[in-house]
């Protein structure tokens, strides 16, 4: 069952009591806050996700709202997993932002029978293309426009592959843009749902997009990688795309992964073999319509 | 006599001593288990014990792959602490000392059973007091350096402990713990280092040591129920308990020799707390007759406070029930670790100062 099928009312009950259980990709992650506004922002963005109520949820995550002793009339929310507190408490506006950096976290340090690759993960005719991040790259701002343009979304954020089977899992999160890709991101995709731009967060400000509902009914199903494609947006550059060697891809790669070290051999095996099975390119662009032409060009090739 | 525990805490602990009972565990006991044994560094141990039993296949699928993780964390932990030992071993290779190596990375050496699955965060060495100055200094000079450290913590460490500040290399994470005794120096307790220096069993093929079985037993002790502060380490004492099911196995005079030894350390008193509580939790087949034979004993309102107030700290808190009982337990606990650790005249200013700086920590956050 569907978030959006259960009515509000319901929804904020399970927040408030047994916490609300949601299939986010592979993993069930229980979520508890009595922060009402809260609650307004999941309904709305969450609302294609999968409820599970009687399934094992492997993450335990609460938001919860405390008073700061040196000023007693205002609020901080604080995430909490499993009962402990593993950062500070922040300004009640930021709950949403806190929840989803939260549980990336919990992502990050926990799991480690997949490896987790840094990157954006998109789906085009049955084959799986990576965006791994690099500073600048726009890996988030560029997946929220493919995936609103006839790919499907894997993940923004987690390269999570099974690293026997050699498969992408799926891990669709809310997007979240941020300071100008905002903007960039309203003009160019009018019809997408966005939550409120949250200011002053530690990364400027966030505001998150909602993945494509189709994206989250197929969230079952693992991909194999075809292309990996080291993004850089440059301003007023034209599209241009580049075949990079195989020894550069796998180092950009396995050193700026969650949980390639502490895999050891799995990972190494893992990370040459996807390096083997892909073409490697370096991608620079700024603008969608160009980028877009590459792309489709680079696929239908193929 | 078993203390009464609450149903979570029962949750946790029949899956550790009875691990044939997990196969009937529902969804819902198997979720709370896995949360609790990750807040007492117990997944990897748990990992192992499901492996051991051979019904790895019929875990459900989410719990299997909790489980993998965190026997993954702990393989690799512990590869990284070797790796750290190694390169010590190599800083130090020109330097005629001797280092006797403590804890997890000593455990998996003396091939204690569930070694493997223990989640060992840092590399603990104990060296000779006076060869410390020489082994910090060639230590820092081949990259391995101290983290931050305010200037009552420096004093705490250099003066008070039984531990120099944590050294870290630059080019890795693990941390390591160089002690010159087991025990702080502001303690009433004194322990004889050489006595343990004369015992260790030197490690083959290597340069290095462990304690001898009876030491490796009575420190597992004195760290527990001496120089800390018992919450959450309910890992600690399922490893004492597993040295002296292993031990004891091992050597037909061991229990002797364990109360012997305690009695020569002044340590009895500790030891007794070790036994007791290992017994009475994991039921480790300590023979009666045993804690007869150690000259120092707790006496019985000491007693009867610890069996209401230990478990409590031991196990982990309900994730999404704390009691207040147990954080009554755990505050009273913590107190009693300072006390015995240090006098009135050092104790009162330093758990003011600590209160200070964690509202200070609390303001800044």
């Amino acid at each position: 069952m569907m978030i959006k099928q259960i009515p509000y009312k319901e929804f904020h009950r399970l927040l408030l009591n047994q916490g609300l259980r949601v299939a986010i990709g592979p993993f069930n992650v229980c979520v508890q806050t009595a922060y009402a506004p809260l609650a307004e922002q999941l309904y709305k963005l969450y609302c294609h996700y999968r409820l599970v109520q009687d399934e094992i949820a492997e993450f335990h995550v609460r938001i919860v709202t405390e008073r700061l002793y040196k000023n007693p009339f205002r609020q901080n929310v604080r995430f909490l997993l499993d009962g402990q507190s593993p950062f500070n408490s922040f300004p009640p506006e930021q709950a949403l932002a806190v929840l989803e950096w939260g549980i990336n976290l919990a992502i990050a340090v926990r799991v480690n029978h997949l490896l987790i690759l840094h990157s954006a993960v998109v789906e085009k005719n049955g084959h799986a293309i990576l965006f791994p991040a690099w500073p600048g790259s726009g890996k988030t701002t560029l997946c929220t426009v493919l995936c609103y343009r006839g790919f499907r979304l894997l993940s923004d954020e987690f390269g999570l592959m099974d690293p026997r089977r050699r498969l992408f899992l799926p891990i669709p999160r809310l997007m979240p843009l941020k300071n100008e890709s905002i903007a960039v991101i309203r003009s160019y995709l009018p019809e997408i749902v966005m939550g409120q731009s949250i200011p002053n967060t530690q990364k400027g400000t966030v505001a998150h997009v909602r993945p494509p509902e189709q994206s989250l009914l197929q969230s079952e199903h693992t991909a194999k990688a075809k292309w990996i494609i080291f993004p850089k947006w440059i301003a007023g550059s034209p599209a241009k795309i580049e075949a990079i060697s195989d020894s550069e891809a796998f180092m950009l790669l396995a050193s700026n992964a969650f949980n390639y070290e502490v895999l050891g051999a799995t990972g190494f095996m893992a990370v040459a073999d996807l390096i083997r099975s892909c073409d490697c390119y370096k991608l620079v662009y700024s603008d969608f319509d160009n980028v877009m032409d590459v792309l489709h060009k680079l696929i239908n090739e193929a | 006599m078993r203390p009464d525990l609450p149903p979570h805490c029962q949750t946790l602990l029949q899956g550790l001593i009875n691990p044939a009972r997990l196969i009937d565990y529902s969804d819902s006991h198997w979720e709370l288990l896995i949360r609790l044994a990750r807040r007492v560094k117990l997944l990897g141990r748990l990992a192992f014990l499901v492996k051991e039993h051979g019904f790895w296949n019929q875990l459900p699928p989410r719990i299997a792959s909790q489980l993998s993780s965190g026997l993954v964390q702990a393989e690799k932990l512990q590869q990284l602490n070797r790796w750290e030992l190694n390169r010590i071993l190599w800083a130090l290779n020109d330097f005629d000392t001797s280092i006797i190596v403590l804890k997890g990375v000593a455990y998996g050496l003396a091939q204690i059973p569930y070694a493997a699955g223990r989640l060992s965060v840092d590399l603990d060495l104990l060296v000779p007091k006076a060869d410390l100055a020489d082994i910090e200094s060639l230590l820092m000079v081949k990259g391995w350096r101290h983290l931050p450290l305010s200037a009552y913590d420096e004093h705490y460490y250099r003066v008070w402990s039984h531990e120099i500040p944590p050294l870290i290399h630059a080019e890795r994470e693990t941390e390591v713990d160089i002690h010159h005794t087991l025990i702080p120096v502001t303690s009433r307790l004194k322990i004889d280092t050489k006595l343990l220096f004369d015992a260790a069993i030197p490690v083959k093929d290597t340069t290095i040591s462990v304690l001898s079985p009876v030491d490796m037993v009575i420190h597992c002790a004195v760290n527990l129920f001496q120089n800390n502060e018992i919450a959450n380490d309910l890992r600690d004492l399922l490893d004492l308990h597993d040295l002296l099911v292993f031990f004891s196995m091992q050597e037909i005079d061991f229990w002797i020799r364990l109360t012997d030894r305690a009695n020569q350390l002044k340590l009895a008193r500790i030891v007794y707390y070790g036994l007791y509580f290992s017994q009475s939790i994991f039921k480790t087949p300590v023979p009666e007759e045993i804690y007869n034979r150690l000259h120092a004993r707790p006496g019985r309102l000491n007693m009867w406070l610890m069996h209401r107030l230990v478990p409590l700290a031991l196990f982990p808190q309900h994730p999404d029930k704390p009691a207040l009982s147990a954080l009554l337990a755990r505050l009273l606990l913590y107190l009693r670790s300072h006390m015995i650790r240090m006098p009135f005249y050092i104790l009162l200013p330093h758990l003011f100062y600590k209160t200070v700086r964690k509202l200070q920590f609390k303001k800044q956050k």
